[in-house]
């Protein structure tokens, strides 16, 4: 089963920059423009101590942002389904700050928050929040009504009706929107460091480019990279064990 | 027809009503509050500002509307071209659709800079960034909307005689259309972030450029004015999206 999903992935990497390393070997092509990637392995090894602190700080915000996105994003989706006319007030109010790209409330952000860590961790719980939102609404409203009416006949309350039933029927669409999410938290805690911040990955690829120092670029997106799969690749494990009855 | 234009008012003034009342919030709180106006303005504030700088937020939006639209056409076909090969040719699948995966938790972003230098700082590379967001999620939904084809009405149709083209063109194609749809929908937002972070990295015009240069004069007005302008630009591509898959994929709407 893991052979059989990994064996293609680790063939075609490995193909990929194979081929790489070839080219920029035969073509004989300049750092600026696209590192080997054994010079990018090499920038790793030497950059790792900056990289390892910048990272560490980058997962920081992300996650944070990412647990606080989701308690956010569930609870508002209960809220909404326990209480439908508030949804129909509220959906176009959500609709609309979710139409702004997220990257636009960016520089805000940083106004009010400052530069430090809080900036970084809003930017993540307005990303993923929404998501989540979404998805545990879609989820929450999976059940049919015979299902519903059935335990209400029994004389089980709102509440009960949502922690025996509507919140384990939502799981597999919760635990896709957290998949969708963890990625994107990574991606928005990194783009609003570049902005302005005083450490992270997203920094060190801003301070890197100014300097023109692009091999520690190409280093900086390594690192974040493989942080960010193996965020996506734990996900992946949680959707299988939790939601083994997909 | 009177439920129809019952069930139009719910649709159209409901979220109008609740936005103007949003609206007017806004400017309650602003104003009775007593917050300084360099954290949150009235809204009145923001429209004087956004009348202020108009002709250059016209331009802006024209650009980053080209830019976006480009990105998220080509991205778009890309995306189809591959989920169908894909699809069709499965080592093809098992060697590269890995690859796309991985590529994804790239923050692409980090790439901007690197971008500018590949494409010049011109249109294409905020075109190149927008495309590499859009086409993604449509090459994923393209592979699994074809995937997602009964066997046995192929095997219906091969019975009669189709041949693969036909079997494509009449079946498979058409059933993979509501869940590529679904795709776009996504792939136009993220194109339009595309576009506006392919310009905080150098450029003269355009919604992303007046964001960086907003902040750096510390002008809370004109960033609410510019997040309100990001916010009906993406609004306005979403809807064209969804009327033209009302139009290509009638036959279902609940996807």
């Amino acid at each position: 089963m893991i052979r059989e999903r990994f064996l293609p992935l680790v063939v075609s990497l490995v193909l990929l920059l194979g081929i790489w390393e070839a080219a920029v070997w035969y073509f004989d092509v300049q750092v600026f423009v696209l590192p080997s990637p054994l010079a990018i392995a090499g920038g790793v090894v030497d950059e790792w101590v900056v990289l390892q602190k910048a990272v560490l700080a980058t997962l920081n915000e992300a996650l944070t942002g990412f647990a606080l996105g989701i308690a956010i994003g569930l609870v508002l989706a209960m809220i909404l389904v326990l209480v439908p006319p508030l949804e129909t007030a509220l959906m176009p109010m959500l609709v609309a700050i979710n139409c702004v790209p997220v990257v636009a409330y960016t520089p805000l952000a940083l106004i009010w928050l400052g530069i430090g860590p809080a900036s970084k961790i809003a930017m993540v719980v307005i990303a993923v929040s929404f998501v989540i939102l979404l998805n545990a609404l879609q989820g929450l409203k999976r059940p049919e009504d015979a299902a519903i009416n059935l335990l209400r006949s029994f004389g089980a309350s709102p509440l009960r009706i949502m922690w025996t039933l509507r919140l384990p029927s939502a799981m597999p669409s919760l635990v896709n929107g957290m998949r969708v999410g963890i990625v994107r938290a990574m991606i928005i805690a990194i783009v609003s460091e570049m902005l302005g911040a005083y450490r992270g990955i997203g920094w060190i690829i801003f301070q890197a480019t100014q300097q023109v120092n692009f091999l520690q670029v190409w280093a900086a997106i390594a690192v974040s990279s493989a942080a960010s799969m193996v965020l996506y690749l734990i996900l992946v494990w949680i959707d299988r064990k939790v939601v083994w009855w997909k | 027809m009177k439920s129809a234009a019952a069930s139009l008012w719910r649709a159209i003034a409901l979220p109008l009503g609740t936005i103007v009342a949003m609206g007017l919030l806004w400017e309650a709180v602003a104003r009775g509050a007593e917050i300084s106006p360099h954290i949150f303005p009235p809204l009145s504030a923001v429209a004087v500002e956004a009348w202020r700088v108009g002709p250059f937020l016209a331009r802006s939006v024209l650009r980053t509307f080209i830019e976006t639209g480009l990105g998220f056409v080509s991205g778009a076909a890309f995306g189809i071209l591959c989920g169908v090969a894909f699809a069709l040719v499965r080592p093809l699948e098992r060697a590269l659709f890995p690859i796309f995966v991985v590529s994804q938790t790239i923050p692409v972003v980090a790439f901007g800079a690197l971008v500018i230098i590949w494409f010049g700082n011109t249109i294409l590379s905020k075109v190149v960034i927008a495309f590499y967001l859009t086409f993604f999620p449509v090459t994923v939904n393209t592979h699994s909307g074809m995937l997602s084809v009964d066997p046995q009405k192929i095997q219906l149709l091969r019975a009669f005689g189709a041949s693969a083209v036909q079997i494509f063109w009449k079946l498979r194609f058409p059933a993979a259309l509501p869940t590529v749809a679904v795709a776009l929908r996504l792939g136009i937002s993220l194109s339009l972030i595309g576009a506006i972070v392919g310009e905080w990295f150098g450029d003269t015009v355009g919604l992303g450029v007046m964001l960086i240069q907003a902040m750096y004069s510390e002008s809370v007005p004109r960033l609410w004015a510019l997040i309100i302008t990001c916010g009906l630009l993406g609004a306005s591509l979403y809807a064209v999206v969804a009327v033209i898959e009302r139009r290509v994929v009638w036959w279902r709407t609940d996807a």
